[in-house]
């Protein structure tokens, strides 16, 4: 790789960005008049919203007490509002007085109901008719030391329906507050008690932040990360598309591409330009609402000073969270034919960042290091405790993040690069929408085995029809019903495409299900594997709980789940939980996925890819975890004897052992005590497995797998999977 | 020079499955001559161009280079090669003095070499007026130039042409022409793709006719002109597609 040819498409693709206009402007001028003007609009609408009142009816104004007085013309009295000048903020409106007792009237409540309900007024307050009356009751019996009748109530009705029915809600609650103070005072005074009686103990209050300088510094450590991280996404955007889809649209690619500059140096060279303006846009965006912060904001209370040391913090965060956003950008800009196009494609992009983002600040997400290894939220809650002052957190955490974040990069660089080397891509041409021919094509000119985009379709068609199939199936009540929950998602949702699109996809679904028989020893060994691997797969499913802690819902939808079980016979639960899965998700998993992956040759990817599948078909994200490491030892067993067979064989006795895994270690431990060494089924974290046990068991998951690794690839006695795909790269 | 044996190219098209861009097609190419692909639209002409100037890799066969393999040694290659197309445009946003050096720093020209290089390029293309020129602000016919000189600029044993008169005036394509034999006389080995006769009447030493990925013949115009009797290179073009045509249709029958 050539350094200089990286710096002087570096040093180009600068120029040629700060000679665009509209990237200019989208950087450097928006930022700077984007926040003034922001504030400036902000400030006016507020107002206007403030000062609109609220239209209140009130029924039963003769039944309310003189004293404290609430009503005065057509408002509340000012004084129950701070500041007084608010009272206008609420006009009255009263129901009239029904006079005559010759005409009943109407229910007033349901009246006032309808009457908000169509949203004649926002609010209504109603008194019943004796309220004066059990109030002035209630005062005396007080008087006189006895425990007067129950306090009448007044109704207030309102609609949630809309925003300003509520504001008018909260606005009547504030002024009967102060009318319910007002009235006790009252009854002190008649009671002739004094007025301190009554007197709320206030504490008194230190923030301590005060002396570190952080004072007031929550709001930021909110707003600044989400925004950094926002920008710098925005940033790395509009360069990324102009850079790639851009260059193609205005045919300059193609110049390039000729000159002896490597693609991967083209690729450097474009991804420091983005991430240079990622960073600066980022930086002008923060610096802007900082300074308006600075002079607008810190005068009110709550506010303080952007921290000096977040700053900095935010600053070194920014170059690995831009260069995530460039690296992402960059590849998918790639793929685009046109700067519409790429604009089309970056859009999921920004869709799927901003919950990462904005997540963490919403929901008050704890800095953990679980969460810290989720990309993006992981910087932002790093971010978020720096700001905050908690720089041991943030440095306690900053190791994971960074990990993830560079791990993120480096794979998003890879593929930007895998993208310029595609031909496919660079010489892409419009192709006319057209569903039916495609479907031809997808028929007619099929291979043995289903290519990487039909593995993939598969699996998120899986994925789909899975999550609908659980929202929509009833949650079962006995064991048949979970029975026939389990066999129906496992064949019809699982199974049922895979096999389908094997039959429609490929010219050798039998190939493509890796249907033949393995070596013989291959399925015993598998089971061997499987029970030699239990104790460690409890050990990582433990630390992957330690990780992630279930919520308390979820674990006992796992205790109802264990219930149904328990009156069940063993064979029909090793049937349904085990034989089950066993054969419907490895057809799918090992079978088509797999084998659509190792399209492209590389067989590691493949395993991990379709590994990453089955583990999101597990409902649960901590078994989603777990799932998906075990299924690349069941995908490198696949891989290793091209049959689909020990890759069942692995599966059942897994799920076998996991359902029995604690009756059958109490059965062996109460036959042969001296066992005890390895197992103790009565532990409290559900660890079986005493440590000799795990690695003893690791020792020989190793010694079997290195047995796999040394059996001739079972693919070399037939057609190897991955033939068609040599002839396909080298086109 | 050029060595090409037996290239093949497929690309997967959704109409009609795999599409055969180039069926086994040979030719050589040898330095101070200019060698002609003549062929209609879509006859093949650009992949194989795309492919020896590495843009494309090939399903089968072989490309050399002046030595080099265009599949493993690609790199290599594209030092060894000016390649101009109708796809290969010029940056917007630079002066046409700012691309030629980019390039030329892309090919290792540095220092007082690459300046002394550029000035010589830029007064043999008479492009000293258009310095300074955005690509944007350019006429067709300067970015033509630039084009040129940005192929040239690091003094290329091969430089390879497709169908680079297309578009271009009369004046403009006639200065080019002459640019490209004048490069013919400095010794380089031009390979030129047209799908227009004249242009290889008056230019082309050796000419390969080319029609749906098939090369149909191959020779000096006087020993085309011999072999198929006819002296008008246009009726012997036809001629020649004719009888493909007819082949063709005969064999699906």
């Amino acid at each position: 790789m050539s350094w200089s040819n990286i710096r002087w498409t570096l040093a180009r693709e600068i120029r040629d960005q700060l000679r665009d206009r509209r990237t200019m402007f989208m950087i450097v001028v928006l930022p700077i008049l984007l926040y003034p003007l922001l504030g400036m609009a902000i400030l006016q609408v507020s107002q206007l919203a403030e000062e609109a009142p609220v239209r209140v009816l009130l029924v039963g104004r003769e039944h309310v007490p003189e004293e404290p007085p609430l009503v005065e013309g057509h408002r509340f009295v000012a004084g129950l509002f701070n500041p007084p000048e608010q009272a206008r903020l609420v006009e009255l409106e009263f129901a009239p007085e029904h006079a005559s007792a010759a005409v009943p009237p109407a229910d007033p409540l349901s009246q006032a109901g309808l009457a908000v309900q169509y949203g004649q007024y926002d609010a209504a307050l109603c008194f019943p008719s004796d309220f004066r009356q059990r109030l002035d009751q209630f005062r005396q019996a007080l008087c006189q030391g006895a425990s007067g009748p129950e306090v009448p109530r007044p109704v207030f009705i309102y609609t949630t329906a809309t925003e300003k029915s509520q504001r008018a809600f909260a606005r009547l609650l504030d002024v009967w507050q102060r009318w319910n103070d007002r009235f006790r005072r009252a009854n002190l005074a008649a009671m002739r008690l004094p007025e301190s009686m009554f007197a709320p103990i206030e504490p008194e209050t230190i923030d301590v932040a005060e002396a570190t300088g952080h004072s007031g510094a929550a709001i930021w450590s909110k707003v600044l990360p989400v925004l950094l991280l926002m920008w710098a996404l925005t940033g790395a955007f509009y360069p990324a598309v102009d850079l790639c889809a851009g260059e193609k649209e205005r045919g300059t690619l193609e110049t390039l591409l000729s000159s002896p500059a490597e693609r991967s140096e083209i690729v450097l060279g474009k991804l420091l330009t983005i991430m240079l303006f990622s960073s600066l846009t980022a930086v002008l965006n923060v610096l802007s609402m900082g300074t308006l912060g600075w002079v607008v904001l810190s005068r009110l209370p709550g506010f303080g000073p952007v921290p000096l040391a977040g700053a900095v913090w935010m600053a070194i965060a920014l170059v690995p969270a831009s260069a995530l956003f460039s690296a992402l950008c960059l590849g998918i800009a790639a793929f685009a034919r046109s700067t519409k196009e790429g604009q089309y494609y970056l859009m999921p992009l920004l869709l799927g960042t901003i919950p990462l983002a904005v997540l963490p600040t919403v929901s008050g997400m704890e800095l953990n290091l679980g969460n810290s290894l989720v990309p993006v939220m992981g910087m932002v809650l790093v971010l978020r405790a720096a700001l905050e002052g908690n720089y041991a957190e943030a440095l306690q955490f900053l190791p994971p993040v960074a990990a993830v974040t560079l791990a993120g990069c480096l794979l998003a660089v890879r593929w930007a690069v895998a993208q310029f080397n595609c031909e496919s891509v660079l010489f892409r041409e419009g192709e006319r929408l057209d569903v039916r021919l495609w479907l031809r094509h997808l028929v007619r000119d099929r291979r043995a085995t289903p290519t990487a985009a039909a593995a993939a379709s598969c699996g998120i068609v899986i994925l789909l029809a899975r999550f609908v199939a659980g929202v929509a199936m009833p949650s079962p009540g006995d064991f048949p019903a979970f029975a026939v929950t389990v066999l129906a998602t496992q064949l019809a949702v699982i199974a049922g495409p895979a096999v389908l699109m094997a039959f429609l996809l490929t010219r050798s679904p039998r190939q493509t299900l890796l249907l033949r028989w393995p070596p013989w020893l291959a399925p015993i060994a598998a089971a061997v594997l499987a029970v030699a691997l239990h104790p460690a797969v409890k050990v990582l499913q433990a630390g992957v709980f330690r990780l992630y802690p279930l919520n308390e819902v979820i674990e006992k939808q796992m205790r109802d789940l264990d219930a149904l079980f328990s009156p069940a016979p063993f064979w029909a639960v090793a049937a349904i939980l085990a034989l089950t899965p066993a054969i419907c998700e490895e057809l799918a998993f090992r079978g088509f996925i797999l084998s659509g992956f190792r399209q492209g040759g590389a067989t590691w990817r493949a395993i991990v890819i379709s590994a990453a599948f089955f583990g999101l078909t597990h409902s649960i994200l901590q078994q989603s975890l777990v799932a998906a490491v075990v299924g690349v030892v069941i995908g490198y067993l696949a891989v290793r004897t091209e049959s689909i067979v020990p890759a069942m064989v692995f599966h059942f006795v897994h799920n076998a052992l996991a359902a029995t895994a604690v009756p059958v270690s109490r059965y062996v431990t109460d036959r042969w005590p001296a066992l005890e060494w390895l197992l103790q089924p009565g532990a409290e974290d559900g660890q079986v497995f005493r440590w000799p046990a795990v690695l003893a068991g690791g020792l020989a998951a190793v010694a079997i797998l290195a047995w796999f690794h040394r059996l001739p690839r079972g693919g070399e006695k037939s057609a190897p999977v991955n033939a068609p795909a040599a002839s396909e790269t080298a086109r | 020079m050029i060595h090409v044996r037996g290239l093949t190219k497929h690309f997967a098209d959704l109409q009609r499955g795999s599409l055969v861009a180039l069926d086994g097609i040979s030719f050589a190419a040898a330095p101070g001559q200019i060698y002609g692909l003549l062929g209609p639209n879509g006859a093949g002409k650009t992949t194989a161009l795309r492919i020896l100037s590495t843009l494309l890799r090939p399903t089968a066969g072989s490309v050399t280079v002046n030595g080099f393999d265009v599949t493993t040694q690609s790199s290599q290659v594209r030092r060894q090669i000016g390649f101009m197309s109708a796809n290969t445009a010029v940056y917007d946003r630079m002066t046409a003095w700012e691309m030629i050096e980019y390039f030329a720093r892309l090919h290792g020209l540095a220092g007082e070499a690459l300046r002394q290089r550029m000035e010589e390029v830029f007064a043999r293309l008479r492009m000293n007026d258009i310095r300074d020129l955005l690509g944007a602000k350019m006429s067709t016919g300067m970015k033509q130039k630039v084009s040129v000189a940005r192929a040239i600029v690091h003094d290329p044993p091969v430089v390879i042409l497709d169908e680079a008169t297309a578009g271009l005036d009369v004046l403009v394509a006639r200065a080019l022409l002459q640019t490209v034999a004048e490069l013919r006389e400095q010794g380089k080995c031009v390979v030129f793709s047209t799908h227009i006769m004249r242009e290889v009447e008056k230019l082309c030493d050796r000419v390969a006719i080319i029609h749906r990925g098939h090369m149909l013949a191959e020779g000096t115009l006087a020993e085309l002109r011999e072999r198929y009797q006819e002296n008008d290179l246009e009726e012997l073009f036809f001629q020649l597609i004719s009888r493909h045509e007819g082949t063709r249709s005969g064999q699906a029958a």
